[in-house]
């Protein structure tokens, strides 16, 4: 969720609230006003103590899954967008009262153990990461630090991948990108040289020019940490190594 | 191998095409490991592919 469809939803949300106390202040005498205060401050309280989990967020139940649902849930890996594309219409699982596409948790879990099944195949250091967006660069160099790829986070520069007078020249077998629209200068490179191209996908992005797909929420801090947290274990429980990694590691502070 | 015999096996996955030129991507099947070409167009169009040996759908 982008940080203008947060501001909607807070502005959607807190909208009713001020207009019932409107209301209240109006008509009702000050000790209703009080009370109705307080009831207000226990359901808060009762909000932010136990947060309500969406449960419909896959189509099979008893899914075998890498980490339990809730895991996934309370980092919101299964949060789309408002806007869905063809392209990512079939891993998108149902539609919110709110207007959110909500992503098929089980099949996250499928193409995180798909990927990291593929990109077990490459030698650790042909393999590249890009991310530009803020709260992906955090895991996406701690990912390559994990597994022993190259991380290119922040601004690609151009020529990364095509020009060889440029110093930071590489030549990776493959490329992960957290974002194919931030990162599209990556994918663009990706294209010129023939490589193999991995990318996290929101439900607003198009698959153009991508091989692979993960369909997660790839805006959310605590959704990437896992994504990528995951792919970093699998990828080494793939090629025999002992995943050494906690979750925390992978999460980039506030 | 000859010309005739690896331009045979540089077929695209999804349309079949014979696959000249940059812009394509060659890999290994995410599932089974098997060899997979894909021809710009069918990248850039996102069209679906499936492995003729394990039957995986990608991208």
């Amino acid at each position: 969720m982008s940080d203008n469809e947060e501001g909607l939803e807070a502005e959607t949300e807190a909208s009713p609230d001020a207009e019932a106390d409107a209301e209240v202040d109006d008509d009702a005498p000050p000790a209703a006003t009080e009370a109705a205060d307080t009831e207000d401050a226990e359901e808060a309280e009762a909000e932010t103590a136990t947060p309500v989990l969406d449960e419909n967020v896959m189509p099979d139940e008893e899914a075998d899954l890498l980490i339990p649902v809730e895991e996934y849930l309370q980092s919101g890996v299964h949060i789309g967008t408002q806007q869905k594309t063809e392209s990512m219409e079939r891993f998108i699982h149902r539609v919110r009262t709110d207007g959110l596409y909500v992503l098929d948790v089980s099949q996250t879990d499928r193409r995180i153990r798909t990927a990291a099944s593929f990109l077990s195949n490459y030698a650790p250091e042909q393999i590249l990461v890009a991310s530009s967006r803020q709260y992906g660069r955090f895991p996406a160099e701690k990912f390559a630090e994990a597994v022993g790829a190259r991380a290119r986070t922040g601004r690609f520069i151009p020529g990364t991948l095509t020009n060889p007078k440029y110093d930071g020249y590489i030549e990776p077998d493959v490329v992960v990108v957290t974002d194919p629209i931030g990162d599209s200068q990556a994918v663009k490179e990706a294209i010129t040289v023939g490589i193999p191209v991995v990318a996290m996908c929101d439900s607003n992005n198009t698959t153009s020019n991508v091989d692979l797909v993960v369909p997660t929420n790839n805006k959310g801090r605590k959704a990437l940490s896992v994504v990528y947290w995951l792919l970093a274990n699998e990828t080494l429980d793939r090629r025999g190594a002992e995943p050494t990694y906690a979750l925390e590691d992978f999460e980039t502070e506030l | 191998m000859s010309q005739s015999d690896s331009s045979e096996t540089r077929q695209c996955v999804s349309c079949g095409i014979n696959i000249a030129g940059t812009n394509a991507a060659r890999f290994n099947c995410p599932d089974c490991g098997q060899l997979i070409f894909r021809c710009a167009t069918c990248r850039k169009q996102s069209n679906l592919y499936e492995c003729s040996s394990c039957g995986f759908m990608g991208p």
